[in-house]
């Protein structure tokens, strides 16, 4: 008998042991948690149950040592931002004794596991993503930094239009402070330019199309895109017509009878029919087009973010010169060459955040100054700090652009504001700007995939 | 007895719990979020809003969808019908006694152990490129200009070209477990029919096969599961944004729970619970229906 009850009381030694260990069970309720794990979230009052088991340990370990920052990091720890992040942070601990976790999500990491460890209240001060998705996917975790902006008066050296984009897009309050600024425009070979003549960046639509032609008469390929980028061309110059809010309007609510959607149908299937894009745009998945064609230095435009430089450096080498213009204004169009997806990556700290104070300095910390540099350097990115001036060569020809934004479009300037259409609006732009397909063709396909 | 039934809830418990917690809870959870709107995955039952079947009818009324249900039968059918047909092929020649066997085995298992990351990057990148691919190349040098001038990766035919590539990848696996099935068949069946003056092709026919049925379902159970669940390569061929000709229903699912592409999208988790609900039953259909026609072995060897 004995023997048995030895037996039962190891059994469930065996199950409670095994809960423990697979607290991270994806799914188990934090209420299944058994009597350690309840006992462990008593220390500490933001320990976690559901979060995976080697953070659970670390958040633990770093919460009973006291004081010691935790930063998500939306970067890869193989990316040059993520070293320069991680060497300014060596320097920040040496200077100011405060100590800081670090992790390396990744971007998938933090899209897909920041929601769930913030709800089972995982240890986090601060993480960063794109400003779009931390003010409104996030918004409701974020800790609002008017009052810290104030008291450390952030804002003297930080840029005004990324600040009061943050505020727009947060509600009119400040909940994120921006770092490594980006813009989306059309990046371009400016030695392909000169050798086609084009002295100035076009600025309008027939401009656009002459240099198109110029370009084109010089032996290269005006245009190349790929998959993961060509539907913003259809947003721009949607958004150009009728401006943004409508085009979002127009993507979301399948209004495709809307009369620019066909004027911008029609405007691609001129520059198509013109041969102004590459031959395999069709063919193109990214990165196929900026690394084999724009890169490689026969095709001359790629719309796309100032993050392209960096892409493919290594490819298009030191001597290639980078230019950068606007999307062109469209004849009685409602936008102009002041408007863009510009916006930057943000720091955002976790409203149940017990050391906002020293979240903020370490924020401000790889905002300003040397860091901000080291990371405009490494990753050959756009600075934050407006003290820092001097932008990375490969990018000079960006900040004339940067600087002339005043109306800021979301991503893809809404051409991909509903997911049930990004696929067929992919799909069959692709095909218009290939040729296999013209103008009624498209809006037809596109009216079809309401049905 | 008595001491028996506590003996036996005691050693049953744990697994029962840990079953109960690990699988029956999350399929009653996703049943029931697929009922309601939830825009985070983990957002508190309290804030789920109740749709009744909402979900279901956005779905079936959603052309995405059903292009990517589309999609998913597509490569359960054609690339089972490729994969099946080419493993059971290899497994054969391997198995018929020819030299290097193992050294056969191993190129054809290849892929498998390569990162599926690293093979599309291949096929994508450098097979398939219009401009310098290996298709190319060899159009070129055969001098076959529907091969050298085929466009792999235009939205005509990405699927094709993810057919191909996935197929490549697969063949290996599924060829090891029909070539196990065929080693497990005594060499007295072959000798004696070849004494019986039958053919290899004979022998094939009338030996192996039927002696692989319980093999075969276990292959096609294999294949089921593996497409139903068909994520990665589609992500790696349509980076970014997802493609009509790539995406299956568990992507839509990920663009549902998590957004899509880098726009801000609206998210509805219970719309994911809801893809995820119909494919489950999707695959126990599948499942009746395999059972049904392979029924259990009746031969024993």
């Amino acid at each position: 008998m004995k023997k048995k009850i030895l037996s039962a009381l190891l059994c469930v030694t065996m199950v409670s042991a095994m809960l423990t260990g697979c607290g991270s069970g994806g799914d188990a309720p934090a209420a299944s948690a058994p009597e350690t794990e309840k006992e462990a979230a008593a220390e500490t009052p933001d320990a976690e149950t559901e979060a995976p088991a080697d953070t659970a340990a670390e958040n633990e370990g770093t919460a009973s040592a006291g004081g010691k920052l935790v930063y998500w990091s939306m970067w890869d720890a193989a990316e040059p931002q993520a070293q320069a992040i991680a060497q300014s942070i060596e320097a920040f601990t040496a200077e100011t004794g405060i100590e800081v976790d670090v992790q390396f999500k990744g971007r998938t990491g933090i899209r897909e596991g920041l929601q769930p460890a913030l709800d089972a209240g995982t240890n986090i001060d601060l993480f960063d993503e794109d400003i779009d998705r931390v003010n409104t996917t996030w918004g409701s975790y974020l800790l609002d930094l008017e009052d810290l902006a104030a008291a450390n008066d952030y804002e003297a050296t930080a840029n005004a239009g990324l600040m009061a984009a943050c505020r727009e897009v947060a509600g009119g309050t400040l909940k994120s402070i921006p770092y490594q600024p980006n813009v989306f425009a059309y990046f371009y070979n400016m030695d392909i330019f000169e050798e086609a003549g084009v002295t100035a960046v076009p600025t309008t639509w027939d401009e656009f199309l002459d240099v198109c032609q110029k370009i084109k008469d010089a032996g290269y390929t005006p245009i190349t895109n790929d998959n993961a980028y060509i539907a913003s061309m259809f947003g721009y110059h949607m958004s150009r017509l009728i401006g943004e809010p409508a085009t979002e309007e127009v993507v979301k609510n399948g209004d495709w009878d809307n009369e620019a959607v066909l004027k911008t149908a029609q405007a691609y299937e001129e520059l198509a029919s013109k041969g102004f894009f590459s031959d395999t745009i069709e063919s193109n998945q990214w990165p196929a087009g900026q690394n084999t064609e724009l890169a490689m230095g026969s095709a001359a435009m790629y719309l796309n973010g100032s993050w392209l430089p960096n892409e493919v450096k290594d490819i298009a080498g030191e001597d290639f010169h980078w230019g950068c213009f606007s999307y062109p204004a469209v004849e009685g169009g409602v936008d102009g060459t002041e408007a863009s997806n510009y916006g930057a990556q943000v720091f955002a700290i976790n409203a149940k955040s017990t050391n906002a104070e020293q979240a903020f300095q370490l924020i401000t910390y790889l905002t300003k100054g040397e860091a901000d540099k080291l990371l405009s350097d490494m990753s050959v990115g756009i600075p934050a700090d407006s003290n820092n001036a001097e932008w990375p060569a490969l990018l000079s020809n960006v900040k004339p652009v940067m600087e002339s934004l005043s109306t800021r479009y979301p991503w893809g300037a809404g051409a991909e504001a509903n997911a049930d259409m990004t696929p067929i609006i992919v799909e069959n732009f692709t095909k218009l700007c290939g040729g296999s397909l013209d103008a009624q063709g498209f809006v037809d396909a596109l009216k079809a995939a309401g049905n | 007895m008595k001491k028996n039934k506590t003996m036996i809830v005691t050693f049953l418990a744990p697994a029962v719990i840990m079953f109960a917690i690990i699988f029956i809870y999350p399929i009653i959870r996703t049943v029931a979020m697929s009922f309601f709107k939830i825009e985070g995955v983990t957002d508190p039952v309290s804030k789920w809003e109740f749709s009744g079947f909402a979900n279901y009818i956005k779905l079936f009324n959603t052309q995405l969808f059903r292009i990517s249900m589309w999609n998913i039968f597509r490569i359960w059918l054609l690339g089972g019908i490729i994969v099946m047909a080419l493993a059971l092929l290899f497994a054969v020649i391997l198995t018929s006694g020819i030299r290097f066997k193992s050294t056969f085995r191993a190129i054809i298992y290849m892929p498998n152990v390569v990162s599926a990351v690293a093979l599309a990057t291949m096929w994508l990148q450098y097979v398939f490129s219009p401009k310098f691919g290996l298709f190319k190349s060899i159009g070129d040098f055969l001098h076959w200009e529907w091969l050298s001038k085929f466009q792999w990766l235009n939205p005509d035919h990405l699927f094709l070209a993810l057919l191909v590539a996935y197929c490549f990848g697969m063949v290996g696996y599924h060829m090891l477990i029909f070539a196990s099935g065929i080693e497990r068949i005594s060499t007295d069946y072959f000798e004696a029919a070849t004494l019986d003056g039958a053919n290899k092709i004979q022998q094939f026919r009338y030996i192996t096969l039927p002696l692989l049925k319980g093999v075969l379902k276990t292959n096609i159970t294999m294949w089921s599961v593996s497409s139903a669940g068909f994520f990665l390569w589609s992500q790696l061929f349509s980076m970014v944004v997802s493609n009509t000709q790539t995406i299956t229903p568990v992507v839509y699912m990920y663009q549902n729970i998590f957004g899509a592409g880098n726009s801000m999208t609206e998210r509805n988790s219970g719309i994911g619970a809801a893809v995820g609900v119909l494919l489950s039953i999707c695959v126990v259909i599948i499942f009746v229906v395999c059972n049904k026609i392979f029924k259990d072995d009746d031969i024993e060897f």
